[in-house]
C-alpha cells in the first residue's frame, strides 16, 4: 500500500489518479471530474441576495508583488533594486509612488485602482503566497488552482470544486460558469455546468450567418440520440449558444463612465460585466493576464511592467466603476499570481522568482482599503527567506477560504481547499 | 481465425425514427421571449437533460456505467456502435486512427486475424509515401541536439505536432500510430520546458519501441535527456536528490500508483537515478560526482554500495532497477490496464486485465502479444464505444475526408480550441483518455468539422467534387456515407443530412456545411 502521499484523509489517500467519478446519472454534467472521495455533502441553500459572483483572475508568470504594492517606507527595497524601484510618494519624480498608507503604495501604473482603494472596496494582501517554495511556472500556478501543493492526483480545481458543493445561484442555469480561455483552466477543473469559452461574443456555430441556426437545430436533434455525458454535453453547448446570444455583449454600456480599454484583459472584464448584469446564472469567471515573467529590463515605472500593471489597473478599475460602484451588484474580485519575486533587482534590471506577493480583492462586501500585512519584517537580508525573498506570512489559501466561506456561501471549506485548515484573516465585513 | 458472426451480437437499439417528440428549439424559445423569461425556462430543460436511469436488467451495465464513466445505455439512445456488426469493421474502428473505406476493404478481405497481423507488423507495411512527406516537411524530427539546440522553440513545437497530426492522419502504419500516442501521453513529457530535446525523444523512445518491448521502451525513456530533464532528474544531486523523476517513474510509468512502492522506495531509486542527466546539448550522459554510491535497498532489493572511485559503473544502479520495474508483477498489471483501456474499452473486468499481465509476464513485456490477448473478437464485439479524443477526432476527420494537406498549421490550432494541444499537457499524467474529461465542450468539435470541411486553400484542400458527381441530395450523402462512414450511417441520420442539402443540393456551399454537419455528428465522435 503506497504511502507517498501526506497524510491526509484515508479515503482521499486512496483515490487513483484516473478513477474519478460522476455524480448518478441525474448530473447532466459538462466538464465535471469530481474525485470519488467528495463526500455527497447536502448542499445548502443559500440567501441569494447576500451571495457573490467570482471573477478570478490570475496573473501568469509570477507576478512583482514589490512594483505592484510599493514598500516605499523601507530603505532595503531602495537599497536593494537601485535601477527598478519607485519613488516615494514625497518624490518629486512623475513616477512616484501613491501612498496607501504609511508603509505603502501604488505605483503610477495602477493609478486607476486607486478610487476603489479609497472607497474601501480594494484590500491589498500583502506577503502572502503558497506555503510550497517551488520556483517552477507551472508547479507553483499548478498548485495555486488546484488549491494544495504536491498532490498529484489533485486534479480538480478549488474553484471547480466550490461550484460543485454548492447550490447553483440560479436553478437549472446551463453556464454557471466560463473560462475565459481555449482550454478550461485547472481553477475551473470540475466545475458542473462551466466551459472554456473563449469569447463569450462569438459562442456560436461558425459559417454562413444565414444557415448558423438551423446548422445549430441540426446538431442538437442529432445528438439528442447519443451516449451520455455527451448527449447532455451537447445540450449544455446548445443552451449556452441560446443563452450568450440574448446578450448584447456588443452593444454594452459600462456604467458609472468606466471605460474598458481594448486589452485582453480589458475585454475579459467588459464581457464579465456584461454577463454579471445579464443575470443568467453565471456565478463565476475565471481569467488570465500574461506577461508577468519579468527577469529582464523590468521597468515598473515607464517600460514593460509599467504597460502590464496599467492594463490590468486600467481593467480593475473600470470593472469597479461599472460593476461594484453603486453596489447594485454582488461581485468579489480576486487577483493572484503564482509567486512574488526577489527584492533585490537582477544583472539584466529585472527580478527572478521568489516567494512573497501582492493579492488583491475587490467587492463591496470586502474590508478594503487597506494592505494587510502579518509580521511583515523590514526586508533586510537577515528577514528574507534564502536571503533573497519576501516571506509567505500569509497562505494564499487563508484568504480564498474566506471568500467562499463568507462571501459565496460555501461552508464545505475542507473540500474546496483539503488538508488545509484556513486562518481567519478578517477580508469579508 | 475471423469470422462474421451471423448476427449482430449487440442489443439492437432501435433506429432512430421512432422516439422522440417534435423537439422544441432552445434557441427559438429564447428567442421569442428574451433572457428573464428564457432563464424560467431554464428548468424545464434541466429536467430533461437529467432523466434517471431506469431500473431493469438491461441498464446493469448502465449502473457500472455510472461508476467510471463509460457510455450509459438508456434505453431509446443510440448505442454508436450498434450499426457496426461486423467484427471486422468494429477491429478497423479501434486500430486506425478512423476507418477508411481503403481500410474497411482491406481488413474485409484480409479477415480479423489476418487485419490485425498486418497492422501489428508494422515495419512491414510499406508507409514510404508518408515517411518521405515527412523528411522533406518536418527535417528537424531527424535533426540532432547540436542541429536543434538554438533553433526556435515555436517552430520545434510547430513540426512535432504538425507532424504527429501528418502521420496519424496519413500513415499506413494505423496501429503503430495509435500505440504512439498511448506511450507518448503515459511517457508525458511537457514540450514548452524541455524544447528541442523532445524530438530525439519522440524518435528513439516512443517511435522506436511503440509495439516493441515494454521493459526497453522504459529503459528507453529513463535514458531520454527529454524525461531527465522534464522530471528535474538533471537537477538531482548526491547531496540532495530530487525524487520527482523516481516518483514518476514508479507512480506513472511503471508499477502504478497502487503498486506497492513506498516513500522510501521513492527515495532510494532517486539515489540510484542521481547522476544520470545529460551532456552536451542533449545527450544522455552519467556524472559520477553526482552520484551516491552508497548502498540502498528498493522495493525489497539491495544494491551495494560501491566506492565513489567506481566512476561510471555507478549506472549500474539504475540499470539494475530498470530491470527490476520492468520485470515487477505490478508493472505487467499496470501497464495490461492501460493498454486494455485504450485499446477495447474504459472499464476491462480485473479477469481480462490479469490475463493480460499474465502475458506481460511470460512474453517480457510483448506489447504485440498483448494486444493480440486484449483484441481478441469476442471482446471487441462485447466491447462499449469509446469517444474520440479531440485529436483523434480530427485526425479521423482528416482520414475521412482525405484532404490534399501541405500545411496542418489550422488543424493544430484547432486543436487548442478543442483542449486537446499535444504535447502540451504539463503535469506528468499525460493528456487524459477519459470520457467525462472530453465529454462536455462540444461547440470547439462543431466548429472544427466546419472548418475542415470549407478547406478550400492551398494549405488544406477537402476536394468535395468526388461527393457531388450526381448533384442530388440522395445521391450526396450516399456519396458521403461511403466515402466518410464506411456505409454505416444511420437511417436517421441519412435523411436528416439529405433533408438539410435539399433545398441547394448543387451549392458547394451547401455540401459543405452537410460535411461539416456529418464530421460534427454525434456518431461520428465515437469509435
Amino acid at each position: 500500500m503506497s504511502d507517498t502521499r501526506d497524510q491526509g484523509c484515508t479515503e482521499y489517500n486512496e483515490l487513483s489518479r484516473r478513477q474519478f467519478v460522476t455524480n448518478a446519472a441525474g448530473a447532466a454534467l459538462a466538464a465535471a471530474v469530481l474525485p470519488a472521495w467528495m463526500p455527497r455533502v447536502v448542499l445548502a441553500e443559500s440567501a441569494a441576495e447576500s451571495r457573490d459572483v467570482i471573477v478570478s483572475v490570475f496573473l501568469r508568470g509570477g507576478a512583482d508583488g514589490l512594483s505592484m504594492c510599493v514598500p516605499f517606507a523601507d530603505t532595503n527595497y531602495y537599497a536593494g533594486r537601485p535601477t527598478i524601484a519607485i519613488p516615494r510618494p514625497d518624490s518629486a519624480q512623475p513616477n512616484r509612488a501613491i501612498a496607501l498608507d504609511d508603509r505603502f503604495g501604488f505605483p503610477q501604473a495602477l493609478a486607476a485602482m486607486v478610487p476603489a482603494f479609497r472607497a474601501g472596496d480594494l484590500l491589498v494582501v500583502h506577503g502572502t503566497g503558497s506555503v510550497d517554495t517551488t520556483r517552477s511556472h507551472f508547479d507553483a500556478q499548478r498548485y495555486m488552482e488546484v488549491g494544495k501543493p504536491r498532490d498529484p492526483s489533485l486534479i480538480t480545481g478549488w474553484l471547480g470544486r466550490h461550484l460543485a458543493t454548492v447550490t447553483p445561484m440560479r436553478t437549472g442555469a446551463p453556464l454557471r460558469a466560463l473560462g475565459l480561455s481555449d482550454g478550461i483552466q485547472k481553477t475551473l477543473v470540475g466545475a458542473p455546468r462551466t466551459l472554456p469559452i473563449a469569447d463569450p461574443a462569438n459562442f456560436a456555430i461558425g459559417g454562413s450567418l444565414a444557415t448558423r441556426d438551423l446548422r445549430t437545430d441540426w446538431l442538437e436533434g442529432d445528438y439528442f440520440l447519443t451516449q451520455e455525458p455527451v448527449r447532455s454535453a451537447a445540450l449544455d453547448a446548445v443552451n449556452t449558444i441560446a443563452l450568450l446570444r440574448l446578450i448584447d455583449f456588443t452593444g454594452y454600456r459600462p456604467a458609472g463612465g468606466a471605460i474598458y480599454a481594448n486589452t485582453a484583459i480589458g475585454r475579459a472584464l467588459r464581457s464579465s460585466a456584461a454577463l454579471i448584469k445579464a443575470d443568467v446564472g453565471v456565478e463565476a469567471i475565471q481569467m488570465d493576464v500574461g506577461g508577468w515573467d519579468t527577469h529582464v529590463n523590468q521597468d515598473p515605472s515607464a517600460g514593460s511592467m509599467f504597460n502590464t500593471m496599467q492594463g490590468l489597473g486600467n481593467a480593475l478599475g473600470a470593472f469597479h466603476a461599472d460593476v461594484l460602484g453603486a453596489g447594485a451588484y454582488n461581485v468579489t474580485v480576486v487577483v493572484v499570481s503564482e509567486f512574488g519575486r526577489n527584492v533585490r533587482e537582477n544583472g539584466s534590471l529585472g527580478t527572478d522568482h521568489g516567494r512573497g506577493n501582492a493579492m488583491f480583492v475587490m467587492g463591496k462586501n470586502i474590508a478594503g482599503g487597506r494592505v494587510m500585512t502579518f509580521n511583515w519584517q523590514p526586508l533586510a537580508r537577515e528577514n528574507l527567506e534564502s536571503g533573497q525573498d519576501l516571506k509567505v506570512t500569509i497562505d494564499h489559501r487563508d484568504v480564498l477560504a474566506e471568500i467562499v466561506k463568507n462571501r459565496l456561501a460555501n461552508p464545505n471549506v475542507g473540500i474546496v481547499f483539503p488538508d488545509f485548515v484556513p486562518t481567519l484573516r478578517g477580508v469579508t465585513k | 481465425m475471423s469470422t462474421e458472426p451471423a448476427e449482430s451480437v449487440l442489443p439492437t437499439a432501435p433506429d432512430d425514427g421512432a422516439e422522440c417528440a417534435p423537439r422544441p428549439s432552445r434557441r427559438g424559445l429564447f428567442k421569442q421571449l428574451g433572457a428573464a423569461a428564457a432563464a424560467s425556462l431554464l428548468a424545464p430543460v434541466a429536467a430533461r437533460a437529467q432523466q434517471p436511469v431506469p431500473r431493469g436488467s438491461s441498464v446493469r451495465r448502465a449502473t457500472r456505467a455510472q461508476d467510471v464513466g463509460i457510455p450509459v445505455h438508456l434505453p431509446g439512445l443510440i448505442d454508436p456502435v450498434s450499426g457496426w456488426n461486423s467484427t471486422t469493421q468494429r477491429l478497423v474502428h479501434r486500430v486506425t486512427m478512423g476507418a477508411t473505406a481503403d481500410e474497411l476493404a482491406r481488413a474485409k478481405r484480409m479477415g480479423y486475424r489476418g487485419y490485425l497481423e498486418y497492422q501489428l507488423a508494422a515495419d512491414a507495411i510499406d508507409d514510404s509515401a508518408v515517411t518521405a512527406v515527412v523528411a522533406t516537411r518536418y527535417p528537424m524530427l531527424a535533426q540532432t541536439p547540436t542541429q536543434l539546440y538554438q533553433v526556435n522553440q515555436e517552430l520545434i513545437r510547430a513540426q512535432l505536432a504538425d507532424a504527429a497530426l501528418y502521420r496519424a492522419a496519413f500513415s499506413k502504419r494505423q496501429l503503430f500510430e495509435r500505440m504512439v500516442e498511448l506511450w507518448t501521453d503515459h511517457f508525458n513529457i511537457y514540450v514548452p520546458k524541455v524544447g528541442y530535446l523532445k524530438i530525439a525523444d519522440d524518435r528513439d523512445v516512443i517511435r522506436k519501441h511503440a509495439l516493441g518491448k515494454f521493459p526497453e521502451l522504459l529503459s528507453a525513456s529513463a535514458h531520454s535527456p527529454a524525461m531527465l530533464a522534464y522530471l528535474d532528474n538533471t537537477l538531482s544531486r548526491r547531496t540532495s536528490p530530487d525524487q520527482n523523476y523516481a516518483r514518476e517513474i514508479m507512480e506513472l510509468h511503471s508499477m502504478g500508483v497502487d503498486g506497492g512502492y513506498t516513500q522510501q522506495d521513492v527515495a532510494e531509486l532517486a539515489r540510484c537515478f542521481s547522476g544520470w542527466s545529460l551532456q552536451g546539448r542533449g545527450d544522455f550522459g552519467f556524472v559520477p560526482t553526482s552520484h551516491d554510491y552508497g548502498a540502498k535497498t528498493v522495493l525489497g532489493r539491495t544494491i551495494a554500495a560501491m566506492p565513489t572511485t567506481a566512476g561510471a559503473a555507478g549506472i549500474q544502479d539504475g540499470e539494475t532497477m530498470l530491470k527490476v520495474l520492468g520485470e515487477h508483477p505490478s508493472t505487467a498489471r499496470f501497464i495490461a490496464s492501460k493498454i486494455t483501456q485504450w485499446l477495447l474499452r474504459y472499464d476491462p473486468s480485473p479477469a481480462l486485465v490479469a490475463r493480460v499481465a499474465g502475458v506481460y509476464t511470460s512474453t517480457g513485456g510483448d506489447i504485440k502479444a498483448m494486444i493480440r490477448v486484449i483484441l481478441e473478437p469476442e471482446q471487441l464485439m462485447d466491447a462499449p464505444a469509446k469517444y474520440k479524443r479531440p485529436f483523434h477526432f480530427a485526425v479521423s476527420a482528416l482520414r475521412a475526408t482525405a484532404p490534399t494537406a501541405t500545411n496542418l498549421a489550422t488543424v493544430r490550432t484547432q486543436l487548442g480550441t478543442m483542449g486537446h494541444p499535444v504535447f502540451q499537457w504539463d503535469p506528468a499524467d499525460g493528456f487524459p483518455d477519459s470520457l467525462e474529461f472530453w465529454a462536455g465542450n462540444l461547440l470547439p468539435r462543431w466548429n472544427f468539422a466546419s472548418v475542415l470541411a470549407n478547406s478550400n486553400n492551398a494549405n488544406l484542400r477537402v476536394d468535395i467534387a468526388p461527393l457531388m458527381r450526381v448533384p442530388t441530395a440522395d445521391a450526396i450523402v450516399a456519396q458521403m456515407n461511403t466515402a466518410y462512414f464506411g456505409g454505416k450511417m444511420t437511417t436517421r441520420m441519412r435523411e436528416e443530412l439529405v433533408a438539410y442539402l435539399t433545398p441547394a443540393p448543387t451549392s458547394t456551399t451547401r455540401v459543405r456545411e452537410t460535411v461539416a454537419l456529418a464530421l460534427a455528428s454525434s456518431s461520428f465522435q465515437w469509435y
